[in-house]
């Protein structure tokens, strides 16, 4: 981030309603391929970058999360009010450029007011002047300037046009602050009382009836004709643009049918969490066999020895292990960004609202849940949006319990264990089965929490859901595409070290410190002697030394102290169980797919000093319930302490998880040998 | 007075005046509901609530408990 900025140059900061194009705009000046967003309040964090070279001066420019009004009414708008105020990093702006949809000038104005009282220095980007025109208006800019005092440019999202002179005027802006001095900003909330709005908008009605015209009907009868059929005017007194897209509102009324609505809800659902699984599994065969072939390639090259050894089976299998499931959380990351680009995701937390309030959550909980499903952290991240601290604090508390997709590769192993390939429909119905109770336990968890809600989480304001609904519309697919693998390579950028160390680690505890063991190797064959060595390795390693002090814990779960090693290793992600349990396993290069080699290792183990097999129906059971509760992830556990200001959550978020998720095995594992599964 | 939770699907009110002692009074102000504009009841959800208004072109869902504090004609 560092070297985007550059030190003692203008900062420009870019805010806006909701949907206001303010991001698209930031995209054309800042010339990265930024995120626009149609679900209101999904830019939580700030982005920054400089200017773009071709506009010949230097600028950073910060874009940060939507407000409506300079008073927040959610930790989001908070971020960003207070970034105008004073960036903790970056100052004071220098020049404020505000985003306003000419369409919904009315309702804008509000910010564009409240800036200008606050002693901001403004440049208004007035954008969808063409949505206006459709309906039958020009605005004018300069009237607009006039009644504001501040340069008002039009700006085209689709085209760009405008840009040049949005930067030309920013140029100009700069130049006379430097000469004149930057009047500091008066943080002046309590002025903007609920007389204060009342007579602002009574102002703005006055404003947009002075700089909007009626597009003469000679010049646009044909295009008014064909307005006049696709929006609905609600109100013959004209000015006032009370005109809704058609099309949205024939598509509401299916998806926000009371039955179709909801029907169609739970189809999107199913659709999204199947073809997770469906869609990306013949990419992820293509992973599976290419990672297994490197790996006994390279074994083969470097000969047996132990580097051989740390290469083959440390790095490529361990990272090959995790990189199995790439194609899972890119289509996932792939359909949020659909449904949210579309402007579903506000229909659908408007859907849930009810449900949800009833277990002390809020419609707004809807969209960083679902985000759980790819990713704990942006999940967590995202749940700012939610204004009530209550809700949003036991938000934060159940994510955990969604099925993230780094639970996905221990999933898919350990169905691919239970069901055979022949049968991979049964391991899809599993998996959905596996979904429904994440999110059973997580709404169980939620309501639990929320009967104790005084002793858990003390926060109590008023419950609020006011939703702006977007105007559906066709999602940009390259974006949404480029999203999903921005998103993608920033968590592998995160990911990526951690399994990288924690594989080396791993190979090391397993490998060291009898290296090189002793093995009566007369009348055996050499793969023989290789497969006893390995064994006699491992179990006079350092992991086994540890295994075995947990052995105790583990007996009563019916595992052994090498899936102990493997689940402690998980605390770091999950993922890496597979990948360790593969370094454990001592999974080599009898055949050159990695998973289908693990599966046969794991079929073959027996209990520790036992001959009973150490993988049956039971503990694989078991082992899957584990992973459905226990909060197994270090980030998850910062994250979580970051954005609820204490340990205190965190903390009982990971040993409630913990001991659930043991105590569930437990009672899974043996419950399935009582009834004669074993 | 009804308000507007009262509303019918499909039924239009004038926005007679906002209920300020409501605590979202503020914020349903700011989105627009403000007296003088036309509104209609456009969508329910499941329950019946939330529900979804247009007001000043836009659609907007708000809780019915927080309808209750727009005061139509």
């Amino acid at each position: 981030m560092k070297s985007e900025i550059i030190e003692d140059s203008p900062l420009i900061t870019l805010v806006g309603p909701p949907n206001s194009g303010k991001t698209t705009l930031f995209n054309y000046l800042s010339g990265k391929n930024y995120k626009t967003v149609n679900y209101p309040g999904a830019t939580v964090e700030y982005s920054i970058s400089k200017l773009q070279k071709k506009f010949n001066f230097e600028a950073n420019i910060l874009d940060s999360p939507g407000i409506i009004s300079l008073v927040p009414n959610s930790p989001d708008e908070k971020v960003t009010i207070d970034s105008l105020y004073s960036h903790p990093r970056f100052g004071i702006p220098d020049l404020v450029i505000l985003t306003i949809d000419a369409s919904q000038l009315s309702r804008h104005l509000l910010l564009a007011k409240q800036l200008l009282d606050s002693n901001f220095k403004i440049i208004i980007a007035l954008t969808m002047t063409d949505l206006l025109q459709r309906k039958g208006y020009n605005i004018s800019t300069s009237e607009l300037g006039k009644e504001l005092k501040c340069d008002v440019i039009k700006i085209d999202g689709r085209t760009g046009n405008g840009i040049e002179q949005l930067v030309k005027s920013i140029e100009l802006n700069l130049e006379k602050i430097k000469a004149l001095g930057n009047n500091l900003p008066k943080q002046i909330h309590n002025n903007f009382n609920v007389e204060y709005l009342l007579s602002s908008f009574n102002d703005f009605e006055l404003i947009e009836k002075k700089v909007t015209s009626k597009i003469l009907i000679e010049q646009k009868q044909i295009n008014l004709n064909k307005a006049n059929r696709q929006l609905k005017v609600l109100n013959n007194d004209l000015v006032k643009n009370n005109y809704l897209d058609t099309t949205t509102l024939k598509i509401d009324n299916i998806l926000l049918h009371k039955i179709w609505g909801i029907i169609i809800f739970f189809i999107i659902m199913a659709i999204t969490f199947t073809s997770i699984f469906w869609l990306a599994r013949p990419l992820m065969n293509i992973v599976d066999t290419s990672f297994g072939f490197l790996s006994f390639s390279v074994h083969n090259f470097l000969g047996i020895n132990w580097f051989s050894d740390f290469v083959s089976n440390g790095i490529i299998n361990g990272t090959g292990a995790v990189l199995i499931f790439v194609p899972q959380i890119l289509i996932l990351f792939l359909i949020l960004g659909l449904l949210e680009d579309t402007g579903y995701l506000a229909r659908g937390a408007m859907l849930v609202d009810k449900p949800l309030s009833k277990i002390g959550l809020n419609g707004r909980s809807f969209v960083p849940m679902l985000s759980g499903f790819a990713c704990a952290i942006p999940a967590i991240l995202s749940t700012r949006t939610i204004p009530n601290k209550r809700e949003r604090l036991l938000t934060i508390f159940i994510i955990p319990l969604m099925s993230c997709s780094a639970r996905l590769p221990v999933y898919a192993l350990l169905l691919a264990f239970l069901f055979p390939a022949k049968e991979s429909w049964v391991a899809g119905l599993a998996l959905a089965s596996i979904y429904i109770l994440s999110i059973i336990s997580s709404t169980v968890m939620a309501s639990i929490i929320n009967k104790f809600k005084n002793k858990i989480i003390n926060a109590e304001d008023n419950s609020s859901f006011i939703l702006e609904l977007p105007a559906y519309r066709l999602p940009k697919f390259s974006v949404v595409l480029s999203n999903s693998y921005h998103s993608a390579k920033i968590y592998f950028k995160k990911a990526g070290p951690i399994i990288l160390i924690l594989s080396s680690l791993i190979w090391f505890f397993t490998y060291f410190p009898n290296y090189n063991p002793k093995i009566n190797s007369s009348n055996l064959s050499q793969e023989k002697v290789i497969q006893l060595q390995n064994s006699e390795r491992l179990s006079s390693s350092y992991a086994a030394d540890l295994g075995r002090f947990i052995q105790p814990v583990m007996t009563p779960i019916g595992m052994d102290w090498r899936v102990g090693v493997s689940l402690i290793s998980a605390f770091a992600a999950r993922e890496v169980f597979v990948s360790s349990l593969a370094l454990i396993f001592k999974v080599t290069d009898s055949e050159h797919k990695l998973q289908s080699s693990i599966l046969s290792e794991m079929r073959k183990a027996k209990i520790e000093g036992t001959n009973k097999f150490l993988f049956t129906p039971a503990t694989i059971t078991g082992l899957i319930i584990f992973f459905v509760f226990a909060l197994q992830c270090i980030s998850t556990l910062a994250v979580s302490r970051k954005e609820t200001g204490s340990w205190r959550i965190p903390i009982i978020q990971f040993f409630l998880f913990t001991f659930i998720a043991y105590l569930f095995t437990f009672l899974t594992v043996n419950g399935l040998r009582a009834i004669g599964i074993n | 007075m009804k308000t507007a939770a009262e509303l019918k699907f499909g039924e239009t009110g004038i926005i007679h005046e906002i209920d300020k002692s409501h605590p979202s009074s503020r914020r349903i102000l700011e989105v627009g509901f403000t007296p003088g504009q036309e509104i209609e009841l456009l969508n329910t959800s499941i329950f019946n609530d939330p529900i979804a208004f247009s007001v000043r072109g836009s659609i907007i869902a708000v809780r019915k408990s927080e309808a209750n504090c727009i005061k139509i004609l």
